[in-house]
């Protein structure tokens, strides 16, 4: 776990892919929001599947963005 | 609260308002004998072999009764009486408002030449789809009517099952052109690499068979055998229901939040044509994030909030294992340029009007998606000239 996702509620069209991969770590509200932790495969699975690009993966230990 | 259609507009407005503490009665009239599900499946992943018991639904079944929205599957609106706040069903029951939600989406183009023929379909609905991936498994020969998005997407299916396919198009470019010339070649180099059949700027001359199509001749001369045909053209709003309403059934102009010309009722999804501030017009968008962000839109006007700002048009598709991720308004471009590589499927193109970002497709860079929605912000602003 050394990714931190973020969503750009701008972005986010609440199209859900998020929540299907990954529903321990996002949930659809009016947009996807973050209730948890998980590991990185998942959460990286998720960003890429988000037909928004609205999720993105910081590292824990430098603050760069890893995606997208 | 009444909600006619359940697609995903109708999923966002209920959703949207009980989020937002609306506790009066919630109905959806379904029309389709299913909870609401999720349409661009159909023409993409639900097409796959061995998808046969996939069932895109927007929330599981039991979300319904947790939210107190109760659901009519497999009834159709059949008219509405405004003075009277009814909608009369198909079954000959009917239903009182006190607001109402016009959100029955759109029915596909039919042609007319093709009306008397058994083997010819449309895809718009879960059984639509169902039907032709059983087709495209048993390896029939598909002829497909239109090179947009979901003749395209069906085309790209079938090659993935080795399935034969040819599409024919009257256009000169695929999806109507708004792509622009540079993209629409990748898209048809793509196709063509894959062993579909295209054929642009040609039409059927001639339509041979019995009960069913067994070939078509085109314009250019060429025969092509037919299992099966899909007539994949576009779509109408789907609005016979209020044809006697005095709401256009060509698509009902609402403003931002929705409201139509009528009072207490609205529209949203493929069925409403929402005030675009930037294009200073009533616009038919027809994707998906827009129907999702209209029934949210209505749900937030009758909760007495102002609506979200109005997006960014946006739309997206996938081909070959290729995702292609489109913002902003290409058809007003006068220019197109390419950055990257089109064949090696990386690349962004630039449409610009009089050197202005207007709009962008992106390939294999999802890390320029964030700053390219930036530069094209201004395209939902009301003040934009």
């Amino acid at each position: 776990m050394t990714l931190i996702p973020l969503i750009d509620a701008a972005a986010c069209s609440a199209h859900g892919d998020c929540e299907d991969i990954a529903p321990e770590i996002f949930r659809l509200e009016d947009v996807a929001v973050v209730i948890d932790d998980g590991p990185d495969e998942l959460m990286l699975a998720a960003a890429q599947a988000c037909p928004s690009i609205a999720i993105r993966l910081i590292e824990r230990e430098s603050g760069e963005q890893a995606y997208p | 609260m009444l909600i006619v259609g359940g697609g995903l507009a109708a999923q966002r407005c209920a959703e949207t308002l009980r989020r937002g503490g609306y506790e009066g009665p919630v109905r959806i009239v379904c029309g389709e004998p299913h909870r609401p599900y999720d349409r661009p499946p159909l023409s993409k992943e639900l097409l796959a072999p061995g998808a046969d018991e996939a069932f895109p639904l927007l929330r599981p079944a039991e979300w319904y009764g947790e939210h107190a929205v109760e659901l009519l599957p497999g009834v159709r609106a059949s008219s509405l009486d405004h003075e009277a706040h009814r909608v009369e069903l198909e079954d000959g029951s009917a239903l009182h408002f006190d607001h109402l939600v016009a959100a029955t989406g759109a029915r596909p183009r039919t042609l007319p030449e093709f009306a008397p023929y058994a083997n010819v379909s449309t895809l718009r609905t879960l059984e639509d789809s169902r039907r032709l991936r059983e087709l495209l498994e048993e390896g029939r020969r598909l002829v497909i009517i239109g090179a947009g998005f979901v003749g395209l997407e069906v085309a790209a299916a079938a090659r993935a099952v080795d399935a034969p396919v040819a599409v024919v198009e009257l256009a000169r470019q695929p999806l109507g052109g708004v792509l622009g010339a540079e993209v629409g070649d990748l898209l048809v180099r793509l196709h063509r690499s894959a062993g579909v059949e295209l054929f642009f700027e040609t039409e059927v001359s001639e339509i041979d068979g019995g009960e069913r199509v067994e070939a078509l001749t085109l314009s250019n001369g060429v025969r092509l055998s037919v299992d099966h045909l899909l007539v994949a053209i576009g779509v109408v709003p789907d609005l016979g229901w209020l044809s006697s309403s005095g709401l256009p059934t060509f698509g009902i102009p609402t403003d931002l939040g929705g409201r139509s010309a009528l009072p207490d009722v609205y529209a949203a999804g493929d069925a409403a044509a929402f005030y675009d501030p930037f294009l200073e017009r009533h616009a038919l968008i027809g994707h998906w994030e827009d129907a999702s962000r209209q029934g949210a839109a209505v749900a937030r006007t009758i909760l007495g909030e102002d609506p979200a700002p109005a997006p960014l048009s946006s739309f997206w598709s996938d081909q070959y294992g290729m995702r292609i991720q489109y913002l902003g308004h290409a058809a007003l471009a006068d220019e197109v340029t390419i950055e990257g590589d089109l064949d090696a499927r990386d690349f962004v193109a630039h449409y610009t009007q009089a050197g202005r970002l207007v709009a962008a497709v992106v390939v294999g860079r999802p890390r320029s998606v964030p700053e390219l929605r930036d530069r094209l912000s201004y395209l939902t602003e009301t003040t934009a000239v």
